[in-house]
């Protein structure tokens, strides 16, 4: 049971973000982590492994240090590496991205192909379903539990009124939520082959594509202006009964301030 | 002059300080309260390999540089350090002598599973009359036919009272003083050896820390750490300057810790409208520490790198300790200052690393025998 993994690098949730220029550009702080999503995917690949055998392959699109992505990877036990790491990949919206990560996906037959539902800078949630369609392969959103059988996978998603649980042939693409595992800390066996690891690369010509396909420049979409968001005063007071004032108070947590 | 971390130290980093975020900050405060050791955290902690960072990867350990290592002090001390004291204990202090003269079936009994985890380590030095003063060291190792017989008592042992195994400095004639101490090991269930009375303490609760017991303890002759006898002070000046800027990193992970808790303070914390943090003293207060945080760093991990390079360490390695060590007091102070009420408050923790901060003054040396050692050998002979 083969299962591939694709993870972002993302900027770590205490680095500074400033917009730069008349909103054309961000100025971030160079501190990154893993995209938190598809650490649970990451887990779960290698559970999967755990129970089915196989291989678990980790691939990032990325410059310099989206290395840790994939050294994280190796450390938490994943078997392969590929650092899509090319000028010509960058600035990519979801379209050029999915584009050159279901190609990188297809250089080697797989079972599972697994990413987190949304990527913790962006919110945009449109590479694990774009690279599915890529391949020609089936996409469940958004899972909380996946068992997998032989050729066929059982997958749980959060609806509105509760769970749906979907049947699907493999191989397939799954994006993963919170709630569907809680991830491995890496023993220090895994940190030190990561350390020692060596990172396979790929550039644009080696998964069959042309520059122009990737990137910035085979990007549908493009980002005219970063706005700031509204400043908020520091302190919120929530007024009423107090039955209300915690209903309220759960919906800013959850619907506004996303934090549950 | 390149002071940046090598890739693969910064990973390192990356990886320890998601360990202990996840596994150590969260349960912390409990440690903190119920001031028990945490078996669970310990065996889960144990079987991430961590403990044997120091030793050869041929054994099981990591091979860790100096610099890498304290790396590791720092971020277990900066989630707690009622856990760190024990965590570190296994790593170096309880069990370098028995990695450096054991035979291999003292290894297997002792050094490898304390490696793993599953054995609690511990090194005893301090005895009720003597701490600095080790030539006042009053437990007696007298040799019987091919054995080694102990007696004397023991305090301020880190793990003493859990400890499966202890390496322990004893003197075979006290007329000389620091040149008749040796290291010795002693293993649980050895006749005789028995832990006493256990300490309550200020900080650093959850390390259980107390009195050991040797009577009439007989040990084999291949229980003395060393390949001479009485030269325990010159193996100790092996180690003695890693423990030195290791305590230094302990402090750099403390005031971490409690600068971070200060900061989110400042950030959130209203007054006449505004966010304490907009206010000129508190600003101050982060200046004044953050500056002197990053010069202990410097200090600390410029030593480290000297005993890396095999340069000579014993200056910097004190001066580093005792840098970090009063920047951390100073750093534990101004946070609870700036909690205001809030830092007295028992819920939170600021008062947990005031508390904790205090044992820095005592581990490795005290500032007042480091000060008239580094005054002696600045000024000289006179």
């Amino acid at each position: 049971m083969n299962v591939v993994v694709l993870a972002k690098q993302v900027p770590d949730a205490e680095s500074s973000i400033e917009i730069k220029g008349d909103g054309e550009r961000l100025e971030i702080q160079q501190k990154f982590a893993t995209s938190l999503f598809d650490e649970f995917a990451l887990e779960e690949a290698l559970r999967i492994r755990e129970r089915h055998g196989g291989r678990v392959k980790v691939i990032t699109l990325g410059a310099g240090k989206a290395t840790e992505v994939l050294r994280t990877g190796i450390a938490m036990g994943a078997d392969e590496t590929l650092l899509l790491d090319h000028a010509a990949f960058l600035d990519g919206d979801g379209y050029a991205t999915a584009l050159a990560l279901s190609r990188a996906v297809s250089k080697a037959p797989c079972d599972v192909v697994l990413c987190g539902k949304q990527a913790v800078d962006d919110d945009r949630g449109e590479v694990g379903p774009m690279v599915a369609q890529f391949l020609g392969l089936p996409h469940v959103g958004g899972v909380v539990k996946l068992d997998i059988a032989e050729g066929k996978a059982s997958a749980e998603s959060l609806a509105e009124a509760g769970r749906e649980v979907v049947e699907v042939s493999l191989p397939a693409v799954f994006t993963v939520q919170k709630g569907l595992n809680e991830p491995r800390v890496a023993p220090i066996t895994g940190v030190m082959k990561a350390m020692k690891a060596q990172i396979p690369k790929a550039a644009p010509e080696d998964l069959g594509l042309d520059p122009a396909e990737v990137g910035r420049a085979g990007s549908k979409v493009q980002v005219k202006r970063y706005l700031a968001p509204k400043k908020r005063p520091p302190v919120q007071i929530i007024g009423g009964e107090a039955n209300d004032a915690a209903r309220e108070a759960v919906r800013i947590l959850a619907d506004v301030e996303r934090l549950i | 002059m390149d002071f940046a971390l090598t890739e693969e130290q910064e990973f390192f980093k990356k990886m320890i300080t998601d360990a202990v975020d996840r596994m150590i900050v969260p349960k912390a405060p409990e440690i903190d309260r119920k001031d028990e050791f945490p078996w669970e955290l310990w065996r889960e902690f144990g079987k991430l390999g961590y403990l044997g960072l120091r030793y050869p990867e041929e054994i099981g350990g990591m091979n860790a540089d100096p610099v890498t290592a304290m790396i590791f002090y720092e971020q277990v001390s900066r989630g707690s350090v009622g856990f760190a004291q024990s965590v570190i204990m296994n790593v170096l202090m309880g069990t370098y002598f028995i990695y450096r003269f054991g035979s291999e079936a003292m290894k297997e009994r002792c050094l490898y599973p304390a490696m793993r985890g599953e054995k609690v380590a511990t090194m005893c030095f301090t005895e009720d009359q003597s701490g600095s003063d080790l030539s006042a060291t009053r437990t007696t190792a007298v040799k019987d036919g091919s054995d080694w017989v102990i007696n004397g008592t023991k305090m301020w042992i880190t793990n003493g009272p859990i400890a499966d195994m202890a390496t322990v400095l004893a003197t075979t004639d006290r007329s000389l003083g620091a040149k008749g101490l040796n290291f010795f090991l002693v293993e649980k269930g050895t006749p005789g050896f028995a832990p006493g009375q256990v300490l309550e303490k200020m900080g650093c609760r959850g390390t259980v820390t107390g009195e050991l017991v040797f009577d009439n303890v007989r040990v084999p002759g291949e229980n003395l750490l060393g390949t001479e006898i009485n030269k325990g002070v010159d193996y100790l000046g092996e180690i003695l300057d890693e423990v030195r800027v290791m305590t230094g990193a302990m402090a750099l992970g403390i005031s971490q810790a409690a600068f971070d808790e200060g900061l989110e303070y400042a950030r959130k914390r209203v007054a006449f409208g505004k966010p304490i943090g907009s206010y000129q003293l508190i600003r101050a207060k982060f200046a004044d520490m953050a500056s002197e945080m990053e010069a202990s760093r410097l200090m600390v991990y410029y030593a480290a790198w000297r005993i890396k390079e095999k340069l000579s360490s014993r200056k910097e390695a004190a001066m580093a300790k005792m840098f970090a060590t009063e920047t951390c007091l100073k750093v534990v102070d101004e946070v609870t200052r700036i909690w205001g009420a809030n830092g007295f408050a028992q819920e939170y923790n600021p008062q947990r690393h005031f508390r904790d901060a205090r044992f820095l003054l005592y581990g490795g040396g005290t500032h007042e025998i480091l000060k008239d050692f580094l005054g002696r050998l600045i000024i000289g002979k006179t």
